[in-house]
């Protein structure tokens, strides 16, 4: 683990978990996603993250301090989410930290939230969702379950880290990506999104108040989406609209 | 005997374009670093997006709790429109379990500049899965013909 980034356990881990990640992104729909999960799912704080790298800042809830990373776990999921847009500088020794730390646990799969947007998105009936796997075997798997996969392509932001570093590292991991808006939050391709979990993971959950609660989400997130805009900026985050150049 | 180097044009395009971004960056901080939240108004901004084409301008805005019949797009002048919109239902602080302010909020309302010219009197809105859409077709310029 990198010394600048500390995972602090308050829980024993049990291994073979499932780890999910939810991180600030287009349409946040990994935040809103890992939201829904930690009330269906009824997870609990099991970690957190220390760093100096974070910017001074702590999440207060019922008048506690608590890291603005952490990680949540139950029923052979562990979910790291985080509620603060992360910087395009830090975000790198924060993923690896993740990373490991879940390798470390022995960890069966990692899958990283998020979505890809689109233009129009408001006039989309239907949205769909792709993935993206680190290794063939894994990206097998997808293709079986019936997902459709994102073939090529730039992929910006923290599941670039998470694909790249489980190739690295040989830890098999999927980037769960649903149909969003770029700018503003997206709970209907979160529900997407976790509906595709369910048919990736077999982790059930609940999505129909999530879509109820549509509205009052779409509020209260569009602070963290403003901050979550301008790091998307610094990364060159449109980068995602370009084609690339085939090479083999 | 100190020895100053000439700086080269590449030096002075780099350091033009590293205070650009500089001050590009205080601007978008300057803007971001402002609450959402208008207490005395009982406003909340709304996020927004411009997208230019050849040729119109597409203004988006996202509008939850918006009541559809109550949106109001109106030109303040040739390059700015106002945006406002009453919620279904009045929002407070502490419906977002936030204790340490107070005030209710019943309008989402926002001021966009268009960036290009355009003809506003002929701009189009609709409202869809709580995104308003404004298009907005551009002037014609003449451009340079090719000699």
């Amino acid at each position: 683990m990198s010394e600048e980034v500390r995972i602090i356990e308050k829980k024993e881990i049990p291994p073979d978990a499932v780890m999910l990640f939810g991180f600030p992104d287009v349409g946040l729909v990994g935040v809103i996603a890992a939201s829904h999960l930690i009330s269906e799912l009824d997870l609990a704080e099991v970690a957190y993250v220390d760093s100096r790298l974070l910017p001074p800042l702590i999440v207060l809830h019922k008048g506690l301090p608590h890291s603005s990373i952490r990680i949540f776990g139950n029923h052979g999921v562990l979910l790291a989410v985080s509620e603060t847009a992360i910087s395009a500088d830090t975000i790198y020794p924060i993923m690896h930290a993740l990373i490991d730390w879940g390798r470390g646990k022995d960890v069966e799969l990692m899958v990283s939230m998020s979505g890809i947007p689109v233009q129009d998105r408001q006039n989309i009936k239907k949205l769909e969702v792709f993935a993206a796997a680190s290794n063939p075997v894994t990206l097998e798997t997808v293709r079986d379950k019936g997902v459709k996969v994102l073939s090529e392509g730039y992929m910006v932001g923290p599941q670039a880290i998470v694909m790249q570093h489980c190739a690295n590292i040989e830890v098999p991991a999927v980037t769960l990506l649903a149909q969003c808006f770029f700018k503003y939050p997206d709970p209907e391709a979160a529900a997407e999104l976790l509906k595709e979990l369910t048919n990736l993971s077999g982790i059930k959950v609940d999505v129909s108040e999530l879509l109820e609660k549509g509205e009052e989400i779409r509020l209260r997130a569009s602070d963290m989406m403003r901050r979550t805009q301008q790091e998307m900026s610094k990364m060159k985050k449109t980068q995602e609209y370009d084609i690339p150049i085939y090479v083999s | 005997m100190s020895t100053r180097r000439r700086r080269s044009a590449f030096d002075i395009v780099n350091e033009y374009f590293r205070d650009l971004e500089k001050w590009i960056e205080r601007f978008r901080e300057e803007l971001i670093e402002k609450p959402r939240w208008n207490n005395r108004a009982c406003t909340i901004e709304p996020l927004r997006d411009i997208i230019v084409t050849p040729t119109e301008v597409i203004v988006t805005v996202d509008l939850p709790y918006a009541e559809e019949n109550t949106i109001r797009v109106k030109p303040m002048d040739k390059e700015t429109i106002d945006i406002l919109a009453r919620m279904k239902r009045k929002i407070r602080f502490d419906d977002f379990g936030i204790t340490h302010y107070k005030g209710e909020f019943e309008t989402l309302q926002c001021q966009t500049r268009i960036p290009v010219r355009v003809s506003i009197d002929k701009m189009k809105v609709r409202f869809e899965k709580g995104i308003l859409e404004i298009r907005i077709p551009r002037r014609r310029e003449r451009g340079t013909p090719i000699e």
